[in-house]
């Protein structure tokens, strides 16, 4: 069926064609450049004259603007109705490749004939049908001998013209978005707008456009209007849309957006805890780590300078998440972030695994996944801090070291206070390879180099710091809740399990140096870490 | 002349509820609760509080309450007892 539409005149007569249009109407589209428009509508000109009388209405819709359209009037000296169609939707909404573009529409909208170009077959066939919706005998457009040819084709619709097919994809596109539209003042610079309206980080954000917003939204396959988690503190929905919005301001390439929207789905779980995590005075920010394939699909840095600036897919990613909590949660510095000293990763903070340098099974493959699933953990960390060992030559020598490291973790005096992260640098695990050393042999190693009796956890007159009875395993105290006498020689370990030590591998293959990085609060009264698929 | 720039909004959208600190009474009078939120020694100060509080005003109810963490919002139930139970509440933040 032929779409209904409104269009105007260059003289500003509204030409209206849709239902209740009983008589049989021909459309016909063209351009002012075109030489098979030039040679068509003369012929269409003559069918008019021949047929109007009979009943058939005809329609000139021109794909240019008033003066184009003008000149070609004049030139063919066209005495029937010429619409204009200069934003190009009546062209889009027929889908027709080029111009002229014939179609002759009969009752009830349907479409009787139409071609593109010029072919004498085509004419003569919608001639004959024109005459008889009309009840009228047909004109003779075409003869022998009249010079035309049998075929031309015809020039390309504008519709196709790029920055016309951009402009329609964004318009059409940009119905099915949800979002308030806000017009930035004409005067004002658009990075200073967004500043000003506490939009962004700190840093200018890439304006979000209904063009960018679209071509992010090609980098999933989920609609729009999905909802993938409410989010802390203000635990607002967050629409794919919302979140390809934030992805833009970051900076995000589509084909970040699946990290993104598996991340935010992470972030808002009530194991990670993202409003506790906001909240809390302590330094941790969403640490994200990515596995899988997707990693190299990506580009994103798995290797040296991992936690450092230079790589979008890293800074982008772990940015469009901070976004996403401040512009859809409401978590702001000074409002609900109510951190003490913060920590450079409240920027951003996006690593990959390299599970190419890997002896061990990959991150992700431990929590649960398949090798070839792609995955995102959130882990609400501390600042990378060092592990520098460029002596140890055997694997109990170098966990020993890393032990003697997160010893420092919060607190030295302090245990069981939640997971840390140990990123292994490719230098480290070779060593661990070759003495055969799997990563629950590293864990341990740790749990025995990090064991301190109680007695020297315990607050005292050398340092008030320790840990609090009520912190204490109940197994070391007594009736009266104060710790035994053989409590107070009982060694504890830094972490309360062995999994609170999560392991990934990573780093540039030059350096001796290893990092971990300080979790938050213990277990699920705090935040763990968090693992959910990547998917398109 | 250049169109002007339209964005999209990236917010939820939402206009932000203001909220209004309750009226402060004028006396302490039915059940006054006392809310740890289980930062660490936190205990230490409301304990001693609750000593004051019933040694001076004897005809007060006092209800010790707590959070399961510090770490997350209060948990309905808890904020329903608060509302239902206390006309007045002392919650403290300690370390």
């Amino acid at each position: 069926m032929a779409s209904a539409f409104t269009l105007s005149t260059g003289d500003n007569q509204v030409v209206a064609f849709g239902d209740g249009d009983a008589v049989p109407t021909l459309l016909v589209f063209f351009k002012h450049d075109c030489a098979t428009c030039d040679l068509t509508l003369p012929l269409v000109e003559r069918l008019h004259t021949a047929l109007s009388a009979e009943g058939l209405r005809v329609v000139g819709i021109s794909q240019d603007a008033v003066a184009h359209t003008s000149d070609v009037v004049a030139r063919h000296h066209l005495s029937f109705t010429v619409a204009l169609d200069g934003d190009l939707e009546v062209s889009a909404d027929y889908g027709f490749d080029a111009v002229p573009a014939l179609v002759l529409v009969g009752p009830d909208r349907a479409v009787v004939a139409s071609f593109e170009g010029f072919t004498r077959p085509d004419l003569l066939t919608l001639t004959e049908r024109a005459a008889a919706a009309c009840g009228a005998a047909a004109p003779r457009l075409v003869h022998d001998g009249d010079g035309l040819p049998e075929h031309r084709p015809g020039c390309g619709s504008k519709v196709h013209d790029p920055d016309v097919a951009r402009r329609l994809a964004v318009r059409r596109g940009a119905a099915t978005l949800g979002a308030r539209r806000v017009q930035v003042p004409i005067a004002d610079d658009p990075f200073d707008f967004l500043s000003a309206q506490g939009l962004d980080d700190g840093l200018p954000v890439v304006p979000p456009t209904e063009a960018r917003v679209l071509r992010m939204l090609d980098g999933t396959q989920r609609a729009a209007s999905d909802v993938v988690a409410h989010v802390p503190p203000n635990l607002a929905p967050a629409t794919v849309e919302k979140i390809a919005i934030n992805a833009v301001m970051a900076g995000c390439r589509p084909e970040y957006l699946p990290v993104v929207i598996a991340a935010t789905e992470a972030a808002c779980t009530d194991q990670f805890n993202l409003h506790g995590v906001l909240a809390t005075t302590y330094f941790v920010a969403p640490v994200i780590v990515v596995n899988g394939p997707i990693r190299r699909a990506i580009d994103l840095n798995c290797g040296a300078n991992l936690f450092g600036q230079g790589f979008r897919a890293n800074a982008t990613i772990g940015r469009a998440l901070q976004l996403v909590v401040r512009n859809i949660g409401g978590g702001k510095p000074g409002g609900v972030d109510m951190s003490t000293l913060g920590q450079p990763g409240k920027f951003t903070c996006c690593v990959g695994e390299l599970e190419e340098a890997s002896c061990w099974e990959p991150f992700h493959v431990e929590r649960g996944f398949a090798a070839d699933t792609s995955t995102v953990t959130v882990f609400a960390g501390e600042a990378p801090r060092a592990i520098r060992d460029q002596l140890s030559r055997t694997a109990p020598s170098l966990g020993a070291s890393m032990g003697m490291c997160l010893q420092s973790m919060a607190h030295p005096k302090l245990a069981h206070v939640g997971e840390a992260l140990l990123v292994v640098c490719p230098e480290h695990i070779r060593i661990f390879e070759q003495d055969g050393y799997t990563k629950a042999d590293l864990r341990a190693r740790i749990q025995e180099a990090t064991a301190r009796p109680l007695r020297e956890l315990l607050p005292d007159a050398d340092c008030q710091k320790g840990m609090t009875l009520r912190a204490v395993p109940n197994a070391l105290l007594g009736p009266d809740g104060q710790p035994t006498a053989e409590g107070l020689e009982t060694p504890l370990s830094k972490f309360q399990q062995d999994t609170d030590i999560l392991v990934m591998v990573a780093g540039g293959t030059t350096g001796k140096f290893s990092a971990f990085l300080g979790g938050w609060a213990n277990g699920a009264a705090g935040s763990m870490a968090v693992t959910r698929e990547i998917r398109p | 002349m250049h169109e002007p720039l339209v964005i999209l909004d990236p917010t939820d959208e939402r206009a932000v509820i203001g909220r209004q600190l309750a009226a402060r009474p004028e006396q302490l009078t039915g059940t006054l609760g006392i809310v740890d939120i289980a930062k660490p020694r936190g205990d230490v100060f409301l304990d001693e509080l609750e000593r004051l509080i019933r040694e001076r005003l004897p005809a007060l109810q006092v209800l010790r309450l707590r959070k399961p963490t510090y770490t997350k919002p209060s948990p309905p139930d808890l904020r329903d007892e608060v509302s239902s139970r206390c006309q007045a509440v002392i919650q403290a933040l300690a370390d």
